[in-house]
């Protein structure tokens, strides 16, 4: 079938699209609120449909029949195979390695894809108290592949976070292992509205992999507290077809709770 | 016995508090209310996802350390009264994750006095620990196999659990619907239990459905029939959250002040009973509403 491209999509729409590229059918996904959501729940309703689903408060294979207000929305547990429990879920398949993909987030990423959701300043007299960890520091633990979908901004991406609440590299190709982490070598992709973001093992580091269509490495660096090395074969993030739109727009978030942006512009 | 009676006779000064439901789901907040009524002092909340009514209890001035995964209301934003009162320094935090703490409470229920997970090492969630923490944890390696490392936490048994359930009968026997997150655990790994729940149905109906039973009674120390007793969160096959009221709880939380007074004052220290408040926040209407919103779903 012939692809008919479209530029009239708002920056979370294509992050969306972009994570869900990286979720292939067959794949155990433990679900974050947020895009994260959306971008597994495309995932399922395109490319990947038999990828199945987790949340941590303890739904299991849920069927979601659109995007859910947060992971403890009473929608969660839609036609789950089991509603269970944190242990379930955090314990039994996120710890014991059975699941494939993890979504995070936080205030703060750095080069070793460390991730800050807990205190900005020193903990003792904070700045700014965040969350918390959630599930997230078991999921950065133990699970092969995280993706995270981040607003690119300076702040955001600084060289080192000022609270490692998930671990990435940690200071290096071996930060892992030293720290007794037995999941040492994780694949870290970080998705933002600039450019896709991807850990190399041997550095420890994340690299420059693809741009969002029209973007320049230079704006990437203009906002980002350290500067990621360009992969040699960079490539542009693929647009998203007037389909996909559809889909996204019409069956994954109908509401528009998540893709508010879109929103924005439609008004203006 | 009535839900003042409970928290009367189990939630004393100084308790450490284990906090049922999560998020918008199954607060229990009729309790949690009760609680701060009453003002009792000193306490110590912990659970997973610390929500809405620890926030309530934060903001009544009652608390003084949280030990737990998350806090937060998801996307209806942070908890605004703990996040003062940390960046203020008036509470201390002790920051775990949540199937660590779902570990502490396991390692309690089964009368063990620690557990170890796979996480945590290399976060700086173990280079920080509260003021009044002793020991937070411990990296060893396994005894059966050298070179492979585990984080030891301690079990955690809570003086007294708050939670709110579908069903439990007059003894305590707990029927947990839906998600389940940390409670059967945390249950099970207090000293004591009030159980709050939207109906009381006979022993009977577990005897003949016995595989029903989240928890046995054996933990359970009182019983408490109030329905929509989770309100403004939900209670799956119930009733949903109210997004307006929880809302308007935000926006009092994060502006502070009087504003927070005024909330406290008129929904919480100006409702005698909680039908009183259920009432104040639409009454019939608004709860015919949430249950129909819940009964689209199931």
């Amino acid at each position: 079938m012939e692809k008919h491209y479209s530029e009239n999509y708002a920056r979370e729409e294509l992050m969306s699209i972009e994570a869900s590229r990286f979720i292939e059918s067959n794949d155990t996904v433990i679900l974050g609120t947020g895009l994260p959501m959306v971008a597994a729940i495309f995932a399922q309703k395109t490319h990947a449909p038999d990828v199945n689903f987790v949340v941590e408060s303890g739904s299991i294979d849920p069927i979601l029949p659109s995007a859910p207000f947060t992971v403890a929305d009473p929608i969660i547990g839609h036609m789950a195979v089991r509603t269970g429990s944190l242990r379930d879920v955090l314990g039994c398949l996120v710890q014991r390695g059975l699941v494939d993909i993890g979504f995070l987030g936080g205030a703060e990423i750095d080069q070793f894809g460390n991730i800050n959701s807990t205190y900005i300043g020193d903990p003792r007299s904070p700045k700014a108290r965040f969350p918390g960890s959630g599930g997230a520091n078991s999921i950065a633990s133990c699970v092969p592949k995280i993706l995270i979908i981040a607003q690119h901004e300076k702040r955001r991406f600084p060289p080192r976070v000022q609270f490692i609440t998930s671990p990435g590299y940690i200071d290096g190709p071996d930060g892992r292992k030293k720290a007794g982490l037995k999941m040492d070598r994780p694949d870290i992709i970080v998705v933002t509205d600039l450019c896709v973001m991807q850990i190399n093992p041997n550095t420890g580091r994340l690299e420059l992999t693809k741009l969002m269509p029209g973007v320049t490495i230079d704006e990437v660096y203009e906002n980002t507290g350290f500067e990621p090395k360009p992969r040699a074969k960079m490539e542009e993030v693929e647009l998203p077809t007037e389909e996909e739109l559809k889909i996204l727009r019409d069956k994954v978030d109908p509401d528009h709770i998540y893709l508010k942006e879109f929103l924005k512009q439609q008004r203006t | 016995m009535s839900t003042k009676e409970a928290v009367e006779k189990f939630v004393l000064d100084g308790a450490i508090i284990g906090m049922g439901g999560q998020n918008v789901a199954r607060c229990a907040v009729n309790l949690a209310r009760e609680i701060i009524k009453q003002g009792k002092k000193d306490l110590t909340l912990t659970g997973c996802n610390l929500s809405i009514h620890m926030d309530l209890m934060v903001g009544a001035g009652l608390v003084r350390k949280c030990e737990f995964g998350l806090a937060g209301l998801g996307r209806f934003g942070a908890t605004f009264q703990f996040k003062r009162a940390i960046e203020e320094g008036r509470m201390e935090a002790e920051d775990f994750d949540h199937l660590t703490m779902v570990s502490r409470f396991l390692a309690g229920e089964m009368g063990i006095p620690f557990l170890p997970v796979r996480g945590l090492m290399g976060s700086d969630i173990l280079n920080y620990q509260a003021p009044s923490t002793k020991k937070k944890f411990e990296i060893i390696n396994n005894p059966w196999n050298q070179g492979e490392k585990v984080t030891l936490v301690p079990a955690m048994q809570p003086d007294v659990t708050i939670v709110h359930v579908q069903k439990a009968d007059e003894i305590g026997n707990v029927v947990i619907q839906g998600i389940a997150s940390h409670e059967p655990e945390l249950i099970r790994a207090s000293k004591a239990t009030i159980v709050s729940c939207e109906e009381i149905v006979s022993t009977k109906f577990f005897r003949s459905n016995p595989d029903f039973t989240t928890v046995p009674y054996h933990y359970i120390d009182a019983v408490i029939e109030q329905p929509f007793g989770a309100y403004p969160t939900s209670t799956y096959g119930y009733y949903g959250f109210d997004v307006e009221h929880i809302n308007y709880y935000q926006q009092c939380a994060r502006a502070g002040g009087e504003h927070y007074k005024r909330y406290m004052n008129e929904y919480i220290y100006g409702c005698e009973t909680f039908d009183d408040f259920l009432e104040k926040c639409g009454g019939v209407k608004k709860l015919n509403q949430l249950k129909h919103e819940m009964l689209r779903l199931v």
